[in-house]
């Protein structure tokens, strides 16, 4: 029962890191990808269908804590207070940004959102670079010191190259060139694949200082065969996503 | 822990989830309206029952987005600030939790965006499939968030385990009756704010004459069907639940009803049992109460009259009132669910888990005074400003009627088309 609830952990975790690393790497590179109001439009819709169903493995992630290692939820929230606030910061900024950018037209509201994803984007990711040096520089025991900060420039490099990555397989015209002269020189699949295994191992290499298996809840049987049981229905779920917005984008979306 | 610490951390948390709830509460009820009109649309094909999906759903989106950002906070707070819950229950408490994002939202998340970004491209009745488990999947979110909030009113089906409650009765858990009235009233709350929304525009469009009355006509019909009845489930079961409650939570019940006997009586029996310390909650629990019952009553009567008068072809002096005073009435019920929540949770203090765990020994140990009033400010800052901008562009996309809803309309290709598959 432990493995198997470590094991769902590390999936959403990884699922976490390699989906929502597109979308919020692609966030932190708008500005640079689209250089107008409409480019910028192009390349939120270069994730827009998925972002949702990207984040929502965090929330599995936090979840599936609660629910199988509650005793680790508590200590690693303790350990990373701080990082976990600009975090939550973060996201609510962008996340409002992506919902609101498109209701009016007015170039100024615009402009402000795509500020706003874009600096959102940057905090996410800046505070997963403090949260994951923390963790592995002094596990659950921070000093309170700001070593864990060199983190951060690890984060933002992989995070950025996984969006461009993303962004190659999903652009075209003057954005497809921006992205593809940092994330391009091999096979654009390639790459992506690259980058993905990048951001799997994030989530690998904390858990791996963490102590997982003291902290598996007594009953944790019932949420761990339930989340294995339905894993393979949720992932269909979101294939069927993935396959269905398969083609480069060539119009804005909702959003 | 200081006292201080304590009180930024429940105002962070009642800010939270009271902001969240304001969301929420819309989402439940436009989703089954959504829902059901474009069940209409779907099989009649009619023009007019399109754009009247399309309007609501533009509505719909536009508060859910709000709700999903919120809820966001709402998640973390558990750790952040209360860790201690999860120290002494994290074996119950967490379960539910848990079962929320797996069973639930992670669904309702994925197919709101095959929703909104598959319109056109996806078969009409699937398309419509999808929607419809996105409102199911809503309410079943609702029940395992109340799961959780009904076990911390009434702990059943879990026992003391030298400092640790562990779960022994699963169905327990599950069929908690604190849970199942609670969830009873929050739906027939969230049906009431969702219909009254409906019919509340729909009355401000067909007041000023504008373009589309059929839209609007139907539209006022479909609100007042679904908020009527949902007003009178709603206060029903709220006096039921009175029953309920004082069963479990009877210092409660006896500081609401100001039964002073009572009170003394229950405060001498706790002290006896869990050492001295005051354990009734604050006496001005009654107030939130007695609003949360007066709105009520005033909704029933409200939604109950123009559903009377909204079948009426000519519209009278009489019914143009009443219409009048049914747009003015959309933020009604939210007060009412705001106040219903401050009755709840303030009203089980000062416990966080009832005869069990008290509210502050619940708080996470580690955090200072200092970050819990910057994430305070932080959070109540982004709040304000997304219930703000919810409510201007509600207002607005309202306002603009059916010809203003860009949800649902053909993307114009930038470029050439021709797409290429990628994965």
């Amino acid at each position: 029962m432990d493995i198997l609830a470590i094991g769902l952990l590390a999936v959403a975790a990884v699922g976490y890191f390699v989906l929502a690393g597109t979308d919020l790497g692609a966030g932190m590179a708008l500005f640079f990808l689209g250089r107008d109001a409409r480019e910028r439009r192009l390349v939120i819709a270069a994730f827009a269908p998925f972002f949702l169903g990207n984040e929502i493995w965090l929330i599995l992630t936090a979840g599936l804590l609660i629910g199988l290692l509650n005793g680790l939820e508590e200590a690693l929230f303790g350990a990373l207070y701080e990082s976990i606030a600009v975090l939550l910061v973060g996201w609510v900024v962008r996340d409002a940004g992506l919902w609101l950018r498109g209701r009016l037209g007015a170039p100024l509201w615009q402009l402000f959102w795509d500020g706003a994803i874009t600096a959102g984007s940057w905090t996410v990711t800046g505070a997963w670079g403090w949260a994951v040096g923390t963790v592995l520089l002094y596990r659950l025991d921070p000093p309170g010191s700001l070593f864990p900060l060199i983190g951060v420039a690890a984060t933002w490099v992989l995070f950025g190259l996984h969006g461009l990555a993303f962004a190659v397989l999903r652009l075209r015209g003057a954005p497809y060139e921006r992205a593809r002269t940092v994330a391009g020189p091999s096979g654009e699949r390639v790459t992506f694949a690259l980058t993905s295994i990048g951001m799997a191992v994030i989530p690998l290499v904390v858990g791996a200082r963490l102590p997982l298996r003291e902290s598996v809840t007594e009953s944790a049987s019932f949420v761990a065969v339930t989340t294995a049981v339905l894993l393979p229905v949720l992932v269909a779920a979101q294939a069927w996503v993935w396959w269905l917005f398969r083609h480069r984008v060539t119009a804005p979306t909702y959003l | 822990m200081d006292a201080e610490t304590l009180d930024l951390a429940r105002l962070q948390f009642a800010i939270t989830s009271g902001a969240h709830f304001l969301f929420v509460a819309l989402t439940l009820g436009l989703a089954v309206v959504v829902a059901a009109v474009q069940t209409r649309a779907t099989a009649s094909g009619s023009d007019a029952h399109w754009r009247m999906t399309r309007f609501w759903g533009q509505l719909y989106v536009i508060n859910y987005g709000m709700g999903i950002v919120t809820g966001l906070v709402m998640e973390f707070q558990f750790g952040l600030s209360w860790s201690g819950l999860t120290t002494v229950a994290g074996d119950v408490f967490g379960a539910p939790l848990a079962m929320e994002a797996l069973v639930a939202f992670f669904i309702e998340s994925t197919f709101l965006g095959l929703w909104i970004f598959g319109w056109g491209r996806i078969n009409r009745w699937v398309h419509l499939a999808l929607l419809w488990v996105v409102a199911l999947t809503a309410y079943a979110s609702a029940y395992w968030v109340i799961a959780a909030n009904g076990w911390l009113q009434n702990p059943v089906g879990a026992e003391r385990r030298g400092d640790r409650m562990v779960l022994v009765d699963r169905a327990a858990l599950l069929a908690n009756p604190d849970a199942l009235i609670a969830l009873a009233h929050v739906a027939g709350a969230g049906l009431l704010a969702g219909g009254l929304f409906v019919a509340g525009v729909s009355a401000y469009h067909l007041r000023r004459r504008g373009a589309d009355e059929e839209v609007f006509r139907r539209s006022l019909r479909t609100g007042l069907i679904v908020a009527a009845p949902a007003a009178l489930f709603t206060v029903g079961v709220g006096f039921n639940q009175f029953r309920v409650v004082a069963g479990h939570l009877p210092m409660k019940y006896a500081v609401s009803r100001g039964d002073t006997a009572e009170r003394e009586r229950l405060q001498a029996e706790l002290a006896a049992r869990f050492g001295p310390g005051d354990y009734s909650p604050p006496d001005w629990i009654d107030i939130p109460a007695a609003l949360m019952i007066n709105l009520g009553t005033v909704l029933l009567v409200l939604t109950a009259v123009n559903l009377a008068l909204a079948y009426r072809t000519r519209a009278g002096a009489v019914t143009r009132f009443c219409r009048r005073l049914l747009t003015w009435s959309i933020v009604l019920p939210f007060v009412a669910a705001v106040a219903g929540w401050v009755f709840r949770e303030v009203g089980r203090q000062p416990w966080a888990i009832n005869q069990v765990l008290l509210t502050e020994d619940a708080l996470s140990p580690s955090v200072s005074a200092g970050s819990m009033r910057l994430t305070l400010i932080a959070f109540t800052a982004l709040f304000a400003a997304l219930i703000a901008l919810d409510a201007w562009l509600l207002a607005r996309y309202a306002r603009r009627g059916p010809e203003g809803a860009t949800l649902g309309v053909p993307p114009v290709p930038d470029e050439e088309p021709e797409p290429v598959p990628q994965f």
